[in-house]
């Protein structure tokens, strides 16, 4: 990152903090429900966006971030209702996603199946099979995860609400974040991962496995969006209904590519989905202006459409250059 | 065939004829025979929502399984799974020789007018389809006074809420009957309690969407409850199920279902449950497939019937001079001398 560019993201956090406590000042109730929806709207698009991140550094197209959503949400909540254990339903999620991930690396990377296709196959399963063997009288039976206050961090003011009275499931997503972002950066791991992504010809003349490492990779990333299944499930709505994901797993693609593939980047792109959404629902509450709310929900999209488009331009945003490639030895 | 096989035939054959001739005598079960041969096709078309959504599509179904059970006809549904979808459903069920069709939801009007105006032999009925362009004759329209309904429950919210605030979190403006719910809520708190805020909010997807995002529904209900908001009123698929349970997650809050009674259908939303405001759409579906059985039915609108479901849990929450009030109100909707506020277009 240049100097440059690290003086303009620390102006913009500058901006962006004082204008947080600007309206705290004004409105302490409003300003921390709507950071408070923010933070909970961006938990699911950032587990799905690492999952596709991991994918992408590896060179798979991972499309079907949706569909392992919808099954982990689905197994999920089956195995919950059934043992009335929320930690076993998580277990069942990530089990899903580890499955599902292995399923997309064992055609992309095996078969050598287009790689959109083999998302695509994911997506239509997820909902038929969810469709066919949910079971509508069945429901939780546990209440779903409730949040846990972190003792005085909690009494923070705004801070405290926002970020640290939040159920299990979302403390675990931001140390999964900082977890993920210094091995994909900072590991071995990470350095095999992004090389095989970029170029695997020469990763594999210094003795990287591959393919081997790239069923791998797909296969954790699996196990990323089956926790976002769990989480969808038991932490953010406590129920499963038919195709309950409703398209944040695609969104979570353009909040991996706004987010440049890092961890910490799909955080802030998923708080700025997050914010959009929160602070529509906050406008309309106050009913503030009179505006469709259909053009508020489709902030994010346009900025997100400007902001590839821009950066693009710019040359500073750019896919790993083997991504959607099969890789074959020579 | 062997001759086991035969004399377990010629067994079976016998009681047969001992049923049939046992049978004769009853009249009842004569005319339960007689109407298991009935030649009635009666075919249901769902809006985006699925057959099992634990609300609005799912009455109608229970509506028509009613129906059908009563004629003794044929009843099968079709889910849709995207709005483009809704000429072809229709079509497929002409295409099977149906009688009457049920076409669930607003979003389908169109399509349906259009399949009415093109087969004159089918009947029609089209649950939430407000008939405003004419009457065609083969098309009843069943609409609800959905005000009414959010009124009565708006009437119980604005006397149980003790924060002053109650909160909807709603499908989308996009669908009259969602606005209708809407409006009669607000102004049935106001008309209890005067002094009330009341803070409304839109799912701000499309149609196809808007009815199935509980995500979105539990969050945004949250965001509701934390400025202060202590009844909610979720009405929206399963996007405002997801809200039902978001409050249930936290004591001491109530929160208010929507289309049928969701005590049953959300269980999960038990805790804080106090009723529903309901649209009875299973019983006025069934009754206009026996006009239509019957041969009477009337193209144009017909109002179905809305109201509040039972308080369970509740019953002690709710006290006799809030029963009062509700019955007075109940009875000013009925003869006019309350207005909803929401216009009947």
């Amino acid at each position: 990152m240049t100097s440059r560019r690290r003086a303009f993201l620390w102006v913009l956090v500058a901006v962006l903090i004082t204008l947080i406590f600007g309206f705290y000042s004004i409105n302490s109730g409003q300003t921390t429900a709507v950071l408070a929806g923010t933070v909970r709207a961006a938990t699911l698009l950032v587990l799905g966006a690492i999952c596709g991140m991991i994918c992408e550094r590896s060179g798979i197209v991972n499309i079907g971030i949706e569909g392992q959503f919808l099954m982990a949400a689905f197994s999920a909540f089956t195995v919950t209702s059934l043992t009335g254990s929320l930690a076993l339903g998580v277990f069942a999620g990530i089990a899903t996603g580890l499955v599902l991930g292995w399923l997309l690396a064992a055609m992309a990377v095996g078969l050598k199946v287009d790689q959109i296709i083999a998302g695509t196959v994911i997506n239509i399963a997820a909902v038929g099979l969810t469709s066919f063997f949910y079971d509508r009288s069945r429901s939780l039976g546990v209440g779903k995860y409730s949040p846990i206050e972190l003792g005085s961090l909690a009494d923070i003011p705004l801070i405290g609400r926002v970020f640290f009275s939040r159920p299990l499931l979302t403390y675990i997503t931001i140390c999964l974040i900082v977890l993920v972002h210094i091995a994909m950066f900072r590991s071995v791991w990470g350095m095999r991962t992004r090389a095989i992504g970029e170029h695997p010809g020469a990763a594999d003349t210094v003795g990287i496995r591959v393919l081997r490492l790239r069923y791998f990779n797909a296969t954790l990333a699996g196990g990323f969006a089956g926790f976002g299944g769990a989480y969808l499930a038991l932490e953010a709505v406590g129920a499963f209904s038919r195709n309950m994901s409703g398209g944040r797993g695609f969104l979570a693609l353009a909040v991996m590519i706004f987010g440049r593939r890092s961890p910490f980047g799909a955080y802030a792109a998923a708080l700025f989905f997050g914010f959009a959404t929160a602070l529509q629902n906050q406008f309309q509450l106050n009913s503030t202006f009179d505006i469709p709310t259909q053009f508020v929900g489709m902030l994010p999209y346009v900025v997100t459409i400007v902001v590839v488009a821009l950066s693009g331009l710019f040359g500073s945003m750019r896919d790993p250059a083997a991504l959607g490639q099969t890789y074959e030895k020579s | 065939m062997t001759s086991t096989w035969r004399r377990l035939f010629a067994l079976l054959a016998v009681f047969g004829l001992l049923a049939a001739a046992c049978g004769s005598d009853d009249s009842d079960s004569a005319s339960e025979a007689e109407a298991e041969t009935v030649d009635f096709k009666i075919g249901l078309v769902t809006d985006t929502g699925k057959v099992d959504d634990k609300s609005f599509n799912q009455s109608a179904w229970e509506g028509a399984q009613q129906a059908a059970a009563v004629i003794g006809a044929e009843v099968d549904y079709i889910e849709t799974e995207a709005s483009k979808d809704y000429e072809a459903n229709i079509q497929l069920f002409l295409d099977d020789g149906a009688n009457v069709i049920v076409t669930v939801g607003f979003g389908m009007g169109e399509a349906t007018i259009a399949a009415a105006n093109a087969h004159p032999d089918v009947l029609f009925i089209g649950v939430d389809q407000g008939q405003w362009g004419g009457v065609i004759p083969n098309l009843a329209g069943l609409i609800f006074p959905e005000d009414k309904s959010g009124f009565l429950a708006g009437a119980l919210a604005g006397m149980l809420t003790e924060s002053n605030i109650v909160g909807a979190v709603l499908g989308t403006d996009l669908v009259p009957p969602v606005v209708a719910f809407k409006e009669g809520w607000e102004n049935g708190a106001r008309y209890t309690n005067p002094s009330v805020k009341t803070i409304s909010t839109y799912h701000p997807g499309g149609i196809d969407v808007a009815f199935g995002d509980p995500e979105w529904g539990a969050t945004t209900s949250r965001q509701v409850i934390d400025q202060g908001a202590d009844i909610i009123f979720g009405a929206g698929g399963s996007t405002g199920n997801g809200a039902l349970i978001e409050v249930a997650a936290t004591e001491g809050l109530y929160c208010v279902g929507v289309d049928t009674d969701q005590w049953t259908t959300v269980p999960e939303a038990q805790p804080c449950l106090v009723t529903s405001a309901m649209k009875l759409i299973d019983i006025g579906v069934a009754s206009l497939i026996a006009d239509a059985y019957a041969g009477v039915m009337e193209g144009g609108n017909s109002i179905g019937e809305v109201g509040l479901a039972p308080y369970h849990d509740f019953e002690s929450t709710v006290t006799a001079e809030m029963r009062a009030t509700l019955d007075e109100v109940l009875a000013g909707l009925t003869d006019g001398s309350i207005s909803t506020g929401y216009p009947l277009s």
